[in-house]
C-alpha cells in the first residue's frame, strides 16, 4: 500500500471499484461544490475533480478537493501539462498534499485552442507521463525534478493517468499505457467506452503484456443523454469512437425515454466490463449529469460501495 | 528557411499612413524564397500602394523601390544608405532580422515591417510552406526519427502521442499531421521502436529562447 | 564551334543562330520576321525580311527554303512554313512604305562596278554596292533581267511580274541596266574605266549525255527549253510524247512546262530511285499531280530512231549509289533489263554549267578542274586582281539564296577592296547554331498541323502558266506563325539575382532550367519562351528577350490612353494570341470591339505578370481582362492557369484596395468561338461602366 487512500484500499482488497467525477463551476461559489458533493456521497469509491476541462477556465482542481475532503468525499485531483510549468507543478503538490489530498490524475490536458481562451500560451514544460514519473521521484525517492532532496515530508499521491483505447496508432496504446506504468502509475483511468468489442481487443493486449497486474485499470463509462450527445460526441470529440449500434439503440425508443435508456444502456456496458479480464473497476462520468449516477450504480449492482 | 507572409495591405496602409516618402525595401533571400519580400512583391506592392495612394484624397505618398541581397548584413544594407536617407520612412519586406538589422543601422530613421515572420520551414510542395523547426537550441531528431516533436507536436511532447491523436492527424488542426504518428511510423521503418519505450526526460528549455535571446560566438572565425 | 562541344547549361559565348538563320545563306532573320507575324506586326516583319534581302518578294514565292530542312519544328512535328510567311509578308507590304524602308544609302562615289549578270547574284551585288554609294552598271546577255529567275523557272512558278517589281526600284537606286549586252572581254570594263568586276554569269549551259542519235533535232537541252519558253516563244507541243532526262529540279521545271505547251505524255527518267529523286518533295508532287508519269533507277543507252526520227530511249534498270568524287557514276546495272521509254522528243537535264567562254584567254581568271570559275572562298576575288565572281558561275549549282549571299559576299569584297582594305578581314565568321532540342522537352510541345499553300488544282492548272500556288490569308498567316519555336530567343538568367529558388525549374512546362551549379541555367538551345519563368521568378532575375517589362508597360500606357479617348470606360485587355482569337483575324476580333476597348497581343497568357494588371489600374485603366484559352489547351501547358492565379490574386489586391475586383477578369476562349470573347469583355465594360470610372487618376501619383 503506498498511500492507503481508499481508492487504493478498495483495488489492493480486489473489488469492483467504482469512481465519480465533477466538474468544478465557472465561478467562486462555493456552494456549487456543496450541492454537487451531495449528489455523489456514498455512492462512489472516490471523486475525480477535472483541471480546466477542454481549456475552460473552471474552480482549481486542488481547491474543489479541499473543499470534498471537507465534505467527507475522498477526492481524485486531476492536474494537466498545458498550464504549468515544472515548478508550479511540484509547488502545487507540496500544498495539495499537505492538505491531505491523495489521488492525483496526470494528465497533458487538451489544447488551449479548444478552450474559451484560445489566444493563451500553452504552457507544456512536461507532459503527462514526465508527469507521471516526477510525482513518482517527489514519492518514492523524495527528490524534486531537479534531482534536490526533499527535507522532510515528501508529497505521497496515488498516481493515475489516463489512457485513450481508440486513439491512434491503436497498435501503439497498450505499449504507451507499458510506458505509463513503468514511469510509476499505480491506476489508470481511460476515455469513455461505448465501443466494448474494441476495448475488449485492447484490453487483451495490454492482459498479454501483463500491464494489468503492474496497475489497476478503470474503464471510462457515462450515460448518452440525447441523440444529439451521442452525435456530437461520436463527430466532434477527438479520440472518442460512438459506433452506430450504441446510437441505434437509444433511436429504438420513444424520445421521452432515451435518458432513461441512456442510463440503462450504461449499467449494460459496466456489467460488461466486469466480466473483461484486468478491468478493476469504472470510472463514471455523468457530464452534468450528476444526478444519474445513482441509479446507473444501482442498475449495475455496483451499490452499496464497501467501506474499508 | 525563413518563412514570411506579407502583412494585410489595410495593416501596411496604417503603418505608413504619418509618412509621405517611403522606400519599400525588398530582400533577396529567405523572403524571396517565401514569396513575400523580393523584388517581385516589391513591385507589386509598390504598385498597390501607388493606387492606393492615388485613391486617398488626403495627401499623395511617393514610393520608391529596392531590393538588396540580404537586410541581415551590414554590407548590404549599408549599400543603400542614400535611398534610405532620403525616404521619410522605410517599409521593409525582410523578416523581423532584416526589419531590426535596419533599425539599428538607421536609428534615426522609422523602419516599418511589411511582413509577418511566421516560422522556420520549407515547401513541401511549391506555395505550400510548412514549419518544421522551432530553433530550440537542442536538437533530438536523431532520437525521434527525424520529426522534430517540438516544432510540429502543439503540445510539445516528448513522450507522445497524446489521446487526441486521430487517423494520423492533430486534434489541433485535422490537416495537420501528428507529429507522434510520424515519429512512430519512422522509428518503425528504422527498427527503433523500442526507443519509444524508455522514458524522454524533462527537456532543457533554458537553450531555447526561455533562456533569453541567444548568442553564438566563434572565435576561430572573428575576424 | 559546334553545339556537342558547348556546354549548354552555360550561357554560350557568342550568341548562337536558330538553325534557321544559321543555315539560310543571308542568315535572314527568320525568327523575328516570323514572331513579327504572330504578333500582327506585318510590316515589322517585311522589314526584317527585307532587310538581308533585295529579292524578298521572289525567295517568298521559289526560294528553296534550306530553312525549313533545318527548322527545329521538324522534331516536333513539321517545319514551319517559313518561305510561305515571307510570301506573305511581301503580298502584305504597302509598296508605298517603299521597297526598303529603313534602308539607307550612302553618299554616291566616284568610282564605277560592273556587274556581269542580273540573275540573284548580280542583282544583289549590285544592290548592296549602290547603297554604298558606287556607280553600278549592270550587263545581262538576254533580252530580258533576271537571270536564271527570268530564263530557267517557268512562269507558273514565278510570274514576270515579281521579278518586274523586284528590279524596279534597283533602277531607282541609281543602277544602270545593259540588256542583250554579252561580256566578252573582262579586261575592257577595266579599260572603260570600273574599277572592279563582279562575274555573276550563272550556269545556262544545259549539260547533255553523248549517246548515240543524241544529235537529232527532237533532243533538246533543258536550260534551251526553258529559255526559249521564257524569252517569249510558243512553242507548241501538241500531240508530242515528251521524255525528259534526269530528276532534278530543273526536270521538273522542264516536265512541267511541257505539260502546259500541250504535250499528250510527259515522263521523266532519272537514275535515282523514287526515295532518292534528287528534285524538292513538293515539285514531285506536283509534278506528278499534273500527270507527269516517273520512271526511276535508269540509264540511258540510245536514242531509238524510227524512220529516221527520234522514238524512244533504250534504258537499263539501275540501283544508283550517287556520284563518286570525280564525277563519275557509282551504280549496278540490273541484268536484262534493257526496255525501251517510247517518246518523240527528248529533254535532256541532267545537269548545267557556266558559259565561261568569254573569260580572257590568257586564263588570268582561273576555272576550276570542274569548269567553273575559281575563287577565294572567303572573298569570292577570282585570279584577277579586281575581278570577283559568285553565284552559279562558281558553284555550278546552287539556289536563288545561294546567289544573294554571294552577292553581298562580293560586295563587301568589292567595297573593301576599292578602300584598299583586305577583303578578308570585312567578311563576317560564320554564326554558330543552336543545337538540336532535348527529347524531353520535344515531348512537351503541342503539335500543330502545318497548313499547305492554297493551290490551283491540278486538272485546271495543267493548261495554263498562271502561277500555281497563292499565298496564306492573314489568318493562315499567323497560325503558320504561331508554330514558330522562337529557337534561341528565350529566358536569360541573371546569375547576380537568382537564389536558386528553384521555381523556374518547377513552373517550366519544357523541362528546360535546371539549378545544377548554384544558380538557375535556363540553357539556350532548349527554352521555348513561354515566359512563365519570367513572370513567376521571385528575384526578378530573368528576362525574356523578345518581351521586357518596360515595353509591355508602355504598351499598356499607350492602351489605356487610347481606350480612354474611345469613351467610357477605358479597359485594356491582354489577349494570347494562340487561341484568344480562335482561328479569327484578331483585326477581325478587334474590329468588333468598342473603341474603349483596347487589345495588347500576347503569346501565351502566362506571359501576362502580376505586375502589368496592377500598374494598368495605377496608370487609371477602369477595366482589365486577360484572354487565354481554356484548360487543357494551352500552347504551354499551364500558361493559362498560371495567368488565371494571377488574375485572382490581383483581384484580392484590388478588393483590399478598395478599387474592387469585379474591374479585373480572366476570359477562357475556347477554340474556334472568338465570338465568346466579344461576349465576355462587352459583358466587363457594362460591369466597369456600374462601377464608375477608376478613382485612380494617372498623374496624383508617381
Amino acid at each position: 500500500m503506498k498511500v492507503s487512500s481508499n481508492l487504493e484500499k478498495i483495488l489492493a482488497s480486489g473489488q469492483f471499484a467504482a469512481t465519480g467525477e465533477l466538474g468544478p463551476p465557472k465561478s467562486a461559489e462555493a456552494e456549487a461544490i456543496k450541492r454537487k458533493a451531495a449528489l455523489l456521497k456514498g455512492l462512489v469509491d472516490a471523486v475525480n475533480i477535472t483541471d480546466n476541462q477542454t481549456a475552460i477556465v473552471r474552480m482549481s482542481s486542488i481547491a474543489v478537493g479541499i473543499m470534498l475532503l471537507q465534505e467527507g468525499i475522498e477526492p481524485t485531483i486531476q492536474m494537466t501539462c498545458r498550464d504549468r510549468n515544472r515548478l508550479a507543478i511540484q509547488a502545487d503538490l507540496l500544498g495539495a498534499s499537505a492538505l491531505g489530498i491523495k489521488n492525483l490524475l496526470c494528465l497533458t490536458g487538451d489544447h488551449q485552442k479548444f478552450g474559451n481562451h484560445p489566444t493563451a500560451r500553452g504552457v507544456y514544460d512536461l507532459d503527462s507521463i514526465q508527469l507521471v514519473a516526477l510525482v513518482k521521484a517527489l514519492r518514492d525517492e523524495k527528490k524534486f525534478a531537479n534531482g534536490e532532496a526533499i527535507e522532510t515530508v515528501e508529497p505521497r499521491f496515488f498516481i493515475g493517468a489516463a489512457e485513450n483505447p481508440f486513439a491512434d496508432p491503436f497498435d501503439y496504446r497498450p505499449y504507451r499505457l507499458a510506458k505509463k506504468v513503468a514511469a510509476g502509475a499505480d491506476f489508470i483511468q481511460t476515455q469513455l467506452i461505448y465501443n466494448v468489442p474494441k476495448f475488449k481487443e485492447f484490453m487483451k493486449r495490454v492482459v498479454d503484456l501483463g500491464i494489468h497486474e503492474k496497475c489497476f485499470i478503470l474503464a471510462g463509462v457515462g450515460p448518452i443523454k440525447s441523440i444529439g450527445m451521442a452525435r456530437y460526441m461520436q463527430n466532434s470529440v477527438p479520440g472518442m469512437d460512438v459506433p452506430e449500434d450504441v446510437i441505434a439503440r437509444l433511436k429504438g425508443v420513444p424520445k421521452e425515454q432515451v435518458r432513461k435508456e441512456g442510463i440503462k444502456q450504461c449499467a449494460d456496458i459496466i456489467q460488461e466490463m466486469r466480466e473483461i479480464p484486468g478491468v478493476r473497476g469504472v470510472h463514471v462520468m455523468a457530464i452534468e449529469w450528476e444526478e444519474a449516477v445513482q441509479e446507473i450504480l444501482e442498475l449495475a449492482g455496483l451499490l452499496p460501495r464497501p467501506r474499508l | 528557411m525563413i518563412k514570411a507572409k506579407q502583412k494585410p495591405i489595410a495593416e501596411i496602409k496604417a503603418l505608413l499612413a504619418p509618412y509621405r516618402n517611403i522606400l519599400i525595401l525588398g530582400c533577396g533571400t529567405c523572403v524571396t524564397i517565401s514569396f513575400a519580400g523580393g523584388e517581385k512583391e516589391v513591385g507589386l506592392l509598390a504598385s498597390s500602394l501607388r493606387i492606393a495612394s492615388a485613391m486617398d484624397p488626403g495627401g499623395q505618398k511617393i514610393f520608391s523601390e529596392q531590393t538588396v541581397q540580404r537586410q541581415c548584413e551590414w554590407e548590404f544594407i549599408d549599400a543603400v544608405a542614400e535611398q534610405i536617407n532620403q525616404a521619410d520612412a522605410v517599409l521593409s519586406l525582410a523578416c523581423g532580422i532584416g526589419v531590426q538589422a535596419l533599425a539599428e543601422r538607421y536609428p534615426d530613421k522609422v523602419i516599418l515591417p511589411g511582413v509577418n515572420t511566421t516560422f522556420l520551414g520549407m515547401a513541401v510542395e511549391h506555395g505550400v510552406l510548412v514549419e518544421r523547426c522551432r530553433a530550440c537550441g537542442d536538437c533530438i531528431l536523431g532520437l525521434t526519427g527525424g520529426v522534430c516533436p517540438i516544432a510540429r507536436c502543439a503540445k510539445n511532447l516528448l513522450n507522445g502521442p497524446c489521446g487526441g491523436s486521430q487517423r494520423g492527424k492533430c486534434e489541433v488542426n485535422p490537416e495537420t499531421d501528428c507529429a507522434w504518428q510520424l515519429i512512430y511510423d519512422r522509428l518503425g521503418k528504422l527498427g527503433q521502436l523500442d526507443r519509444l519505450s524508455s522514458l524522454m526526460t524533462y527537456k532543457d528549455w533554458s537553450k531555447d529562447y526561455d533562456g533569453g535571446p541567444r548568442k553564438i560566438v566563434r572565435e576561430d572565425i572573428k575576424l | 564551334m559546334t553545339s556537342e562541344k558547348r556546354d549548354l547549361r552555360a550561357p554560350p559565348p557568342v550568341e548562337p543562330l536558330p538553325p534557321c538563320a544559321a543555315t539560310c545563306p543571308a542568315h535572314t532573320d527568320v525568327r523575328g520576321y516570323v514572331h513579327a507575324i504572330a504578333r500582327g506586326n506585318f510590316e515589322e516583319a517585311y522589314r526584317i525580311a527585307r532587310e538581308p534581302n533585295p529579292i524578298p518578294y521572289i525567295c517568298g514565292k521559289v526560294c528553296a527554303h534550306p530553312c525549313e530542312d533545318q527548322c527545329r519544328r521538324k522534331d516536333v512535328d513539321e517545319p514551319v512554313a517559313i518561305c510561305a510567311l515571307k510570301r506573305f509578308v511581301t503580298e502584305r507590304h504597302d509598296l508605298g512604305l517603299g521597297h526598303a524602308p529603313g534602308l539607307s544609302c550612302a553618299p554616291p562615289k566616284d568610282a564605277k562596278v560592273a556587274v556581269v549578270g542580273s540573275g540573284p547574284g548580280g542583282l544583289t551585288a549590285a544592290h548592296d554596292l549602290a547603297r554604298l554609294g558606287y556607280r553600278v552598271t549592270v550587263f545581262e546577255a538576254y533580252p530580258r533581267l533576271g537571270g536564271t529567275m527570268q530564263v530557267g523557272i517557268p512562269l507558273y512558278r514565278l510570274p514576270r511580274e515579281t521579278i518586274d517589281l523586284e528590279i524596279a526600284p534597283l533602277k531607282e537606286l541609281g543602277i544602270e541596266f545593259v540588256t542583250n549586252m554579252r561580256v566578252a572581254d573582262v579586261d575592257g570594263l577595266f579599260a572603260d574605266g570600273f574599277k572592279a568586276v563582279f562575274l555573276a554569269v550563272g550556269s545556262h549551259v544545259g549539260a547533255r549525255l553523248r549517246l548515240p542519235n543524241a544529235d537529232l533535232p527532237d533532243v533538246w537541252l533543258n536550260t534551251e527549253f526553258l529559255r526559249r519558253v521564257a524569252l517569249g516563244e510558243r512553242i507548241d507541243l501538241r500531240h508530242r510524247k515528251v521524255l525528259v532526262l534526269g530528276g532534278g529540279n530543273v526536270a521538273i521545271d522542264v516536265a512541267r512546262t511541257a505539260v502546259r505547251l500541250g504535250a499528250d505524255r510527259v515522263s521523266m527518267a532519272f537514275l535515282e530511285s523514287d526515295e532518292t529523286m534528287p528534285a524538292h518533295p513538293w515539285e514531285i508532287e506536283e509534278a506528278k499531280e499534273e500527270g507527269i508519269e516517273m520512271f526511276p533507277g535508269r540509264t540511258f543507252k540510245e536514242c531509238v530512231l524510227d524512220e529516221g526520227k527520234v522514238a524512244g530511249i533504250k534504258c537499263v534498270k539501275v540501283d544508283f549509289h550517287g556520284f563518286k568524287p570525280d564525277g563519275a557514276i557509282d551504280m549496278e546495272e540490273f541484268v536484262d533489263t534493257e526496255h525501251i521509254l517510247a517518246a518523240d522528243l527528248i529533254i535532256f537535264s541532267i545537269g548545267q554549267g557556266p558559259d565561261l567562254s568569254f573569260l580572257p584567254k590568257d586564263g588570268s581568271i582561273a576555272q576550276t578542274k570542274r569548269r567553273a570559275i575559281q575563287v577565294d572562298p572567303v572573298t569570292l576575288a577570282t585570279t584577277k586582281a579586281g575581278v570577283f565572281a559568285g553565284g552559279d558561275a562558281v558553284t555550278r549549282v546552287g539556289f536563288i539564296i545561294d546567289a544573294v549571299a554571294a552577292g553581298h559576299r562580293a560586295a563587301r569584297s568589292i567595297d573593301a577592296y576599292l578602300r584598299g582594305v583586305d577583303p578578308q578581314t570585312v567578311q563576317p565568321p560564320d554564326p554558330a547554331k543552336l543545337g538540336t532540342i532535348q527529347q524531353k522537352t520535344l515531348d512537351h510541345i503541342r503539335k500543330l498541323d502545318r497548313e499547305p499553300l492554297p493551290k490551283t488544282d491540278a486538272a485546271l492548272r495543267r493548261s495554263t502558266f498562271d502561277e500555281v500556288e497563292h499565298g496564306y490569308s492573314e489568318t493562315q498567316a499567323v497560325r503558320a506563325a504561331l508554330r514558330c519555336l522562337t529557337c534561341g530567343a528565350g529566358a536569360r538568367v541573371d546569375p547576380d539575382k537568382c537564389i536558386a529558388c528553384l521555381t523556374c525549374v518547377r513552373v517550366c512546362p519544357f523541362e528546360v532550367p535546371g539549378v545544377d551549379r548554384g544558380t538557375a541555367e535556363v540553357p539556350v538551345d532548349y527554352c521555348q519562351a513561354c515566359g512563365l519563368c519570367a513572370t513567376e521568378c521571385p528575384a526578378k532575375a530573368i528576362t525574356m528577350t523578345l518581351q521586357s517589362d518596360e515595353g509591355v508597360l508602355r504598351q499598356v500606357k499607350l492602351a489605356i490612353m487610347r481606350a480612354r479617348s474611345g469613351g467610357e470606360p477605358g479597359i485594356v485587355g491582354f489577349a494570347c494570341r494562340y487561341c484568344a482569337y480562335s482561328g479569327e483575324s484578331p483585326e477581325v476580333v478587334k474590329a468588333a470591339l468598342p473603341a474603349n476597348v483596347q487589345v495588347i497581343d500576347v503569346l501565351c497568357s502566362g506571359k501576362v505578370y502580376a505586375l502589368y494588371l496592377l500598374k494598368a489600374f495605377e496608370y487609371g485603366a477602369d477595366g482589365v481582362f486577360v484572354a487565354g484559352c481554356i484548360v487543357g489547351e494551352c500552347h504551354n501547358d499551364k500558361g493559362n492557369v498560371h495567368a488565371g492565379q494571377r488574375v485572382a490574386y490581383v483581384k484580392k489586391m484590388l478588393d483590399d484596395l478598395g478599387l474592387n475586383g469585379a474591374r479585373l477578369e480572366m476570359f477562357n476562349t475556347p477554340p474556334g468561338e472568338c465570338a465568346s470573347l466579344v461576349e465576355d469583355v462587352t459583358r466587363l465594360a457594362s460591369k466597369v461602366k456600374e462601377l464608375g470610372a477608376s478613382p485612380v487618376q494617372p498623374g496624383r501619383s508617381n
